[in-house]
């Protein structure tokens, strides 16, 4: 049986539960998948200057903005509520937070247009122009 | 690669951050069944690639990863290792749809749409047909006949030549509304932006939109619409089009069936990783559709790393 069999379905009901969390995109990757003090050492040291975010983390100076996502479009985190034990099995996931707009930092360079982030957040409008459908 | 010191393997806990349409959770209570990820064969490169079915199959939505070199998350009071951000945008079936359709048209007979849409490796593909706009589009790319109340279709290469150029079109105009840099101004050796003073060239457009577009075709159709589109093959790699910019990410393709060279592919500099059969299933069902965009939108990737 070919292992593109399986699916992983999308458990609408736990939107309804679902509840709006801050969320930030970090500058470097942190070996740790689990709960951490976020507002006591993070959040609570964000200083708002003229629309520019700063903070110190690990010693390192962050600068960041916040970004909305694109009209139409919302922030799920998706959760694995059933984890197949193997290719063919199918699995489930479940919405377990939800987020209007994100903050992403910059290791020491101030946020720009240019950013990675910011950029992406024109894929959707594009995708609607490469997907939408065509008159005849 | 990197010689930073050896990492540790993600946890089991894993999760996804998301960009999605509204669509895929606003559905209407009448709807039956509930959105649902399938691996289904990439147009372009012909390999799994990771799509969404909305409830009851009657939309098709496209997954893709913008993934940045040494990134997580924080979401409320946890981190997140697993820095991708993942979009789910809709998405036209038609292009999924479309190799199948060619390669009975081989043939050159009028056959049912049901006949031809069958994948033994990708058995997900006949719920293409399921999708609300999947059979009212296919005379976009197919002469139809109709014998009773059947349906028979043949692909037509002129008509799908000019279903795509209507889709460059569309995709031009939608480049020219936004701020998207397409032409000198991502050419320059900083890759610095220049957004309005720098004004793009009709072609540098349409050869952006193309593309675009051609990320969901053959590369047979990608040089016939070029064609088509009445622009020349480029060969001078100053003027590389998006499209030869994103061989790049799309060369580890053949390692397909390795799970742990996922996040290696691409510009990344990450070494393999182990990953979970958790993660795996839905990771290593993208090796190009979900990572081109940053391709498209990051140039500066290559700075991110250490």
């Amino acid at each position: 049986m070919s292992a593109n069999n399986s699916v992983t379905t999308v458990q609408l009901g736990s939107v309804s539960q679902a509840v709006e969390l801050p969320i930030h995109f970090l500058p470097c990757e942190i070996e740790h998948d689990g709960p951490a003090e976020v507002s006591q050492y993070f959040t609570s040291t964000v200083k708002d200057r003229k629309h520019e975010l700063t903070v110190s983390f690990r010693g390192r100076g962050l600068k960041g903005q916040e970004v909305n996502c694109p009209e139409g479009y919302t922030g799920l985190v998706l959760k694995q509520v059933h984890k197949p034990s193997s290719d063919q099995e199918d699995g489930a996931v479940k919405v377990s937070s939800t987020f209007h707009n994100l903050t992403y930092w910059n290791l020491e360079i101030p946020p720009s247009t240019d950013d990675g982030v910011v950029m992406a957040m024109a894929w959707p409008k594009l995708a609607d122009a490469i997907h939408g459908p065509v008159e005849d | 690669m990197s010689t930073k010191k050896k990492r540790s393997p993600p946890t089991e806990n894993s999760s996804w951050v998301v960009i999605a349409t509204d669509s895929i959770v606003d559905v209407p209570k009448t709807a039956t069944g509930e959105p649902t990820f399938v691996k289904l064969r990439n147009p372009s490169t012909g390999s799994a690639s990771l799509y969404l079915f909305g409830s009851g199959d009657s939309d098709l939505y496209e997954v893709k990863a913008f993934t940045e070199d040494y990134h997580s998350w924080f979401i409320g009071q946890t981190v997140q290792r697993d820095g991708r951000l993942l979009y789910i945008t809709q998405m036209d079936p038609l292009y999924l749809l479309l190799p199948y359709l060619l390669k009975a048209g081989a043939e050159g007979k009028f056959q049912p749409v049901e006949q031809v849409v069958k994948d033994e490796d990708f058995p997900g593909c006949t719920r293409l047909l399921s999708c609300t706009r999947s059979l009212k589009s296919l005379h976009h790319v197919a002469d139809e006949k109709e014998v009773g109340s059947l349906k028979f279709h043949r692909v037509s290469q002129e008509k799908t030549l000019d279903w795509l150029k209507k889709k460059v079109e569309r995709t031009v105009s939608t480049l020219r509304k936004s701020n998207i840099s397409v032409g000198g101004g991502v050419k320059s050796s900083t890759f610095i932006r220049v957004k309005q003073e720098e004004q793009a060239s009709d072609e540098d457009y349409l050869r952006y939109a193309h593309g675009l577009v051609s990320e969901y075709i053959s590369e047979d159709l990608r040089k016939d619409l070029l064609k088509h589109l009445q622009l020349p093959e480029l060969s001078s790699p100053k003027q590389e089009p998006p499209a030869k910019k994103r061989k790049l990410s799309d060369l580890p393709v053949e390692a397909k069936d390795d799970y742990t060279k996922l996040n290696s592919s691409d510009f990344t500099r990450k070494p393999p990783k182990k990953m979970t059969a958790a993660q795996k299933s839905l990771a290593k069902v993208d090796k190009t559709g979900m990572k081109s965009l940053s391709a498209f939108f990051s140039p500066k990737v290559k700075q991110e790393k250490h």
